[in-house]
């Protein structure tokens, strides 16, 4: 697959331009605007219902849409059919024919490719090599596993080199070891072939560990599209802070605005001056600040840190083996805090009820108002 | 340990013949006893009534040497595959349509509708389109009122047509039910792939609904072909009688000229003819019948 042509960098694969989609009075997708890079590996991410699958089904042409315009690679697809469209999709269920050889599905979408049929047995072979499933060309679709299945189906649509690959939950039918093994292999692939990934999933962790970059969708709108770091360190809101990983909310007022940082006091933290970055745009609710878990430190006796400190009290402890959970009381208040530490040698767990120091970073926080 | 699953699979296999001796005596019973006894007869000698025990294949050389055996049966053959042909090729599309075009809360109604038919007696239904084929039938009486024609059509009853349309119909629903559920059976997500791949809605037909639904189609031709080969009352009213079929011969020699084993050897043979081309289909088509889900 060397002979996939570099895309220049940032160029625009989809654009999506207010997508509008209804099921009778159901409005599944409510203004979806935003670009997909070429050559990207992209994750639309979100709960069960946002309407992440709709969209995807839309840039495939399984479903039309009610407003807007999809473009792949600059051309508006609302007048082409699914298959003629620059795309192929890896679906859930991964729609192996199951009376067709594995051979026979990878090179189905071949029938009008004017190769000679001694080539296009090679391209099938190839296309079984580079999914690792070399010489299983003549076995029966139905016999194989899970992880086989999904290799074929991979194939089957890598085999067409289309401009973007859509993925629409590839990884759910997996066990976890299967699942986390695929994700890098996937990764591996779509840098392999430079083609356009789009990712359909609920999982946050994999779309994290998988993404150049994520759109976080609820309710049919997009809520944020970043990368993955950004998503995680800096959320824009409540909702997306709390679908990906874990995250404290305290409490927090906001005591005023000063060359362009805010000064808040959290409760049970004290006061902290926040950067811009740090305070997405407000959302109309009581104002809060989070905090992800392993941004918090526990002290233990004798250790000396030059970040802030504050006292606390350990309610819970939850111990997950490489890691232990802490939930502490910050500072005599009701407000409680999970934070996370490496269980390295010489780091005795502690127990409930223990009065501890948490250190903590107002570069850490983020603001929510 | 070796003797104990001796013992345990002794007992188990007791509790199996317990379990199904009920069937396979009713098995014995009404199916391989008077098998065997049609079998039976067809090696005797007979004549008017008069039955000796004097085995012989003479039964058998008349039934596959005599011009009339053969011509009634090539007839039957003919008339069984015009209305396996006729019913399946419109059950198909039927089936499909249920299946694919009508709402999920709405295709338990539309089966039932289709087994409508069923609800009056099989005899009712072939003498009904005898009543709309007819010399003085419906079809014939309207054309005559309205003044389109002036003497009665006579090419729409008696002849082998009449004898598809009919049992076509009295079929139909046996075609259209094991379509349907080969049709219910296919991952819709598998017609979007076909798509996906660069296919038409056409040609993913061809290469993965029609493929996949062919365990119906040979079904509903089976169930559609076997019976219809050895209709009886279809020729006996549609026909008027001039248009025997194998059954209505069998009748002939076991009831009115009372020749048993002679009837009985075109039974059997029929029986044989019917087994040979039923297997025969079921093999040529056996790669669309695999363990495919």
């Amino acid at each position: 697959m060397s002979s996939a042509k570099p895309v220049p960098p940032n160029s625009t694969m989809i654009e999506f331009r207010d997508v509008h989609k209804y099921y009778g009075d159901y409005h599944a997708l409510r203004g979806i605007s935003g670009t997909i890079r070429a050559g990207e590996f992209f994750s639309l991410l979100g709960p069960s219902g946002c309407g992440k699958t709709t969209l995807l089904r839309t840039i495939a042409g399984f479903e039309g849409i009610d407003g807007g315009a999809v473009l792949i690679d600059g051309k508006d697809m609302a007048r082409v059919a699914a298959n003629k469209r620059p795309t192929n999709m890896v679906f859930q269920s991964y729609a192996i024919f199951p009376h067709m050889s594995v051979g026979e599905n990878v090179g189905f979408g071949l029938r009008r490719d004017p190769r000679s049929a001694a080539e296009k047995a090679r391209a099938v072979e190839d296309a079984l090599e580079m999914v690792g499933l070399k010489g299983y060309g003549a076995r029966a679709a139905h016999a194989l596993s899970g992880g086989q299945r999904q290799r074929v189906a991979l194939a089957r649509a890598l085999i067409l080199k289309p401009k973007v690959l859509l993925l629409d939950e590839p990884l759910s039918a997996l066990d976890k070891k299967m699942r986390e093994h695929m994700q890098v292999e996937l990764i591996k692939l779509q840098r392999q072939v430079g083609i356009t990934f789009v990712l359909v999933t609920h999982d946050q962790e994999e779309a994290l560990v998988m993404s150049d970059r994520i759109a976080v969708m609820f309710e049919g709108e997009i809520a944020q599209l970043a990368d993955p770091e950004t998503l995680y360190r800096r959320p824009n809101s409540k909702k997306v802070a709390d679908f990906i990983g874990t995250m404290n909310f305290i409490p927090a007022v906001v005591i005023g605005e000063t060359g362009g940082q805010i000064e808040v006091e959290a409760k049970g933290l004290g006061r902290a001056l926040l950067d811009a970055d740090q305070c997405p745009a407000g959302q109309g609710d009581s104002p809060m600040v989070g905090l992800r878990p392993e941004t918090l430190t526990l002290m233990y006796p004798g250790q000396t840190t030059t970040e802030r400190t504050v006292d606390g009290v350990i309610d819970e402890v939850i111990y997950f083996g490489d890691m232990t959970y802490y939930d502490v009381y910050l500072g005599g208040t009701d407000v409680e805090v999970r934070l996370s530490m490496r269980n390295t040698p010489g780091r005795p767990i502690l127990e409930v009820g223990s009065k501890v120091d948490v250190a903590w970073s107002a570069s850490a926080l983020v603001l929510f108002r | 340990m070796a003797k104990t699953t001796s013992v345990l699979g002794r007992s188990e296999a007791r509790s199996g013949l317990m379990l199904i001796s009920p069937t396979a005596l009713y098995a014995v019973l009404l199916l391989a006893a008077p098998l065997g006894t049609v079998v039976l007869y067809s090696l005797l000698t007979g004549g008017r009534g008069v039955i000796t025990w004097d085995f012989t294949l003479a039964n058998y050389i008349e039934v596959w040497t005599g011009p009339v055996y053969r011509a009634i049966m090539l007839r039957s053959l003919l008339v069984a595959l015009s209305v396996t042909v006729v019913t399946v090729a419109i059950a198909y599309p039927i089936a499909y349509f249920v299946s694919f075009h009508v709402q999920p809360s709405k295709k338990s109604l539309w089966l039932f509708l289709i087994t409508i038919p069923f609800w009056t007696s099989y005899l009712i239904r072939v003498f009904l389109w005898k009543v709309i084929l007819g010399y003085n039938g419906v079809i014939n009486s309207g054309l005559l009122g309205i003044g389109i024609i002036d003497e009665p059509l006579t090419w729409i009853n008696y002849n082998v047509g009449a004898l598809v349309v009919t049992l076509a119909h009295a079929y139909a629903p046996f075609a259209i039910l094991p379509i349907f559920v080969a049709l219910e059976k296919i991952d819709r997500s598998l017609l979007e792939a076909g798509q996906d791949l660069g296919e038409s809605r056409l040609r993913t037909f061809w290469r993965v609904t029609l493929p996949l639904s062919m365990g119906g189609v040979i079904a509903a031709t089976l169930i559609v072909f076997i019976p219809t080969i050895g209709d009886y009352v279809t020729p006996d009213l549609i026909g008027g009688g001039k248009l025997p079929m194998i059954a209505n011969l069998m009748e002939v020699q076991m009831l009115k000229i009372n020749n048993k084993p002679l009837g009985s050897a075109i039974a059997v043979s029929a029986m044989v003819i019917v087994a040979i081309l039923s297997v025969a289909f079921v093999m040529v088509n056996r790669r669309f019948l695999g363990p495919a889900k």
